[in-house]
């Protein structure tokens, strides 16, 4: 369970994160859905305790981010995919596993389970962006965790991969699992999510069920557009 | 519990770190390295005569001489230990850096930063604590019929030699203080290796003020009786205190903005 409430994050004086609210419940996926620089990456930052916030809160299962034991366990997260170019992929996976406390037997799960036991001695800095990819999902799968935070989990990935991946976190959600992804493709949180929340410009602009927020318009696509664009409710409100 | 989990897994990192062989590599060779070729001046000087060109012909201390050089080993783990968390997974704009793993995996950011230095202070140790001993003892096989039975020299300078690993230490840690504050490699290395090694600023700064004595190499130097530069230099014990007092004060300063800033 992710909730965040009246979330806000000012950089330059300017708020990339103005006063956003939304959940995440288990057994959902909620797509977090906006365009380029509209506050995605800021909210989930947060959320994660990378990035302190002006005002707000964002917890998972009650509490901060920075308060869980060892949160990995916990909370899953892939979010630039960073890891040292000159370690291999499963030296990479080791020693995360080693901070929270994770049997070792996982690090060659978690490779197999993304499909990269081929690669698991090869240096990351010569991985390609899709296999890097793959490696900070094995990394955020590390833990078994019970809630999923994904940013842009799709870059990368080939169109098997989008696939894959689809299929991967709708069958993480029907476990009763968490999971939220955060992306700038319409199509593709139209074909995975549950919910949606729908961010612009730092704020919340929409939030509900796929049917209720492409309600009244043709498609996702139509109603995403209509909702950020500058036509949208939010018109004229830029910075 | 988590910390102890933390320590694991910066131990973990440097023993897959290349860069961290290379700067252990660098402090292994480079203290015996330089101590015999040293001494090798110094032996030379003493079969012929012709002492003109050194001003030290002490040899019961023969081999210390090599860990300011050695240093430069020291400074570039401490160095690597915190760049490696800021190097870009790839080339390019966007790139991911492992800090995010980093913090993702332990929030806490003052255990995290503890066990960082606590991995680097004893791996520095352990290294420098073969290096120095062993510079020491090619120093007085070099010396031949010049040196001194071990005994000897070990009752004679056992704490110098004590000091000097100290002093490599607390070298690491300084520069792993400086790394987490800039969060980036090259600059501390350029900064700290020719202060080191081809341009002392210290020195220099010694010519100008006596308070130089202060500054953490010099002071710190004294652990292991290395050249002053001032007239009244400090005695060992209170230039380690000094040079542990600008490492305590670094790392907290370090700590405090690591906490506050955004990763």
């Amino acid at each position: 369970m992710i909730d965040v409430a009246h979330l806000t994050k000012r950089r330059g004086g300017r708020a990339v994160v103005d006063d956003v609210s939304f959940t995440a419940s288990p057994g959902r996926v909620t797509g977090f859905l906006g365009p380029n620089g509209a506050g995605k990456t800021s909210t989930l930052r947060i959320l994660l305790g990378l990035d302190s916030a002006d005002g707000g809160t964002a917890l998972i299962n009650g509490v901060p981010y920075r308060r869980l034991r060892h949160p990995l366990r916990t909370v899953g997260a892939l979010l630039d995919a960073g890891a040292h170019p000159s370690r291999s992929a499963r030296a990479h996976l080791t020693w995360l596993a080693r901070s929270n406390g994770i049997p070792r037997s996982r690090v060659a799960e978690v490779l197999d389970t993304v499909g990269l036991t081929g690669a698991a001695r090869r240096r990351v800095g010569a991985f390609s962006l899709g296999m890097g990819q793959r490696l900070g999902l094995a990394a955020a799968l590390l833990g078994e965790p019970e809630v999923l935070v994904l940013d842009e989990p799709v870059n990368g990935l080939d169109a098997e991969g989008i696939r894959w991946m689809r299929r991967f976190l709708r069958d993480y959600a029907a476990a009763g699992r968490t999971v939220l992804l955060s992306s700038h493709l319409m199509g593709e949180v139209a074909e995975t999510a549950d919910d949606l929340v729908v961010i612009d410009r730092g704020r919340i602009v929409a939030r509900g069920t796929v049917a209720e927020v492409t309600a009244g318009h043709s498609s996702l696509e139509d109603a995403f557009f209509a909702l950020t664009g500058p036509g949208g409710q939010d018109a004229g409100g830029g910075a | 519990m988590t910390f102890r989990t933390a320590l694991a897994a910066e131990f973990a990192k440097l023993a897959s770190l290349p860069s961290g062989y290379v700067a252990l590599g660098l402090l292994l060779l480079l203290a015996p390295g330089v101590a015999v070729v040293n001494t090798s001046a110094l032996r030379r000087a003493l079969d012929t005569g012709d002492t003109g060109g050194l001003v030290d012909l002490s040899t019961i201390d023969a081999g210390l001489d090599g860990i300011p050089v050695a240093a430069v080993g020291a400074i570039v783990l401490g160095v690597v230990v915190m760049s490696s968390e800021y190097t870009p997974t790839r080339r390019g704009a966007g790139s991911g850096r492992q800090i995010t793993a980093t913090l993702t995996g332990l929030p806490r950011r003052v255990p995290l930063l503890a066990a960082k230095a606590l991995a680097l202070a004893t791996v520095t140790a352990l290294a420098s604590a073969v290096a120095v001993p062993v510079s020491v003892v090619a120093a007085q096989a070099v010396l031949g019929g010049h040196g001194h039975p071990l005994d000897e020299v070990a009752a004679e300078i056992g704490g110098r030699v004590v000091g000097g690993v100290c002093y490599l230490v607390l070298t690491a840690l300084l520069a792993f203080a400086v790394t987490v504050l800039v969060r980036n490699g090259v600059v501390p290395l350029i900064v700290l290796i020719v202060n080191g090694t081809f341009v002392s600023l210290s020195l220099l700064a010694s010519m100008v003020t006596p308070l130089a004595k202060y500054l953490p190499d010099l002071a710190g130097g004294r652990m292991f009786g290395a050249y002053s530069p001032v007239e009244d230099p400090l005695g060992p014990v209170a230039g380690g205190l000094v040079m542990a007092a600008w490492t305590a004060v670094l790392l907290a300063v370090a700590a405090a903005v690591f906490v506050r800033r955004d990763a």
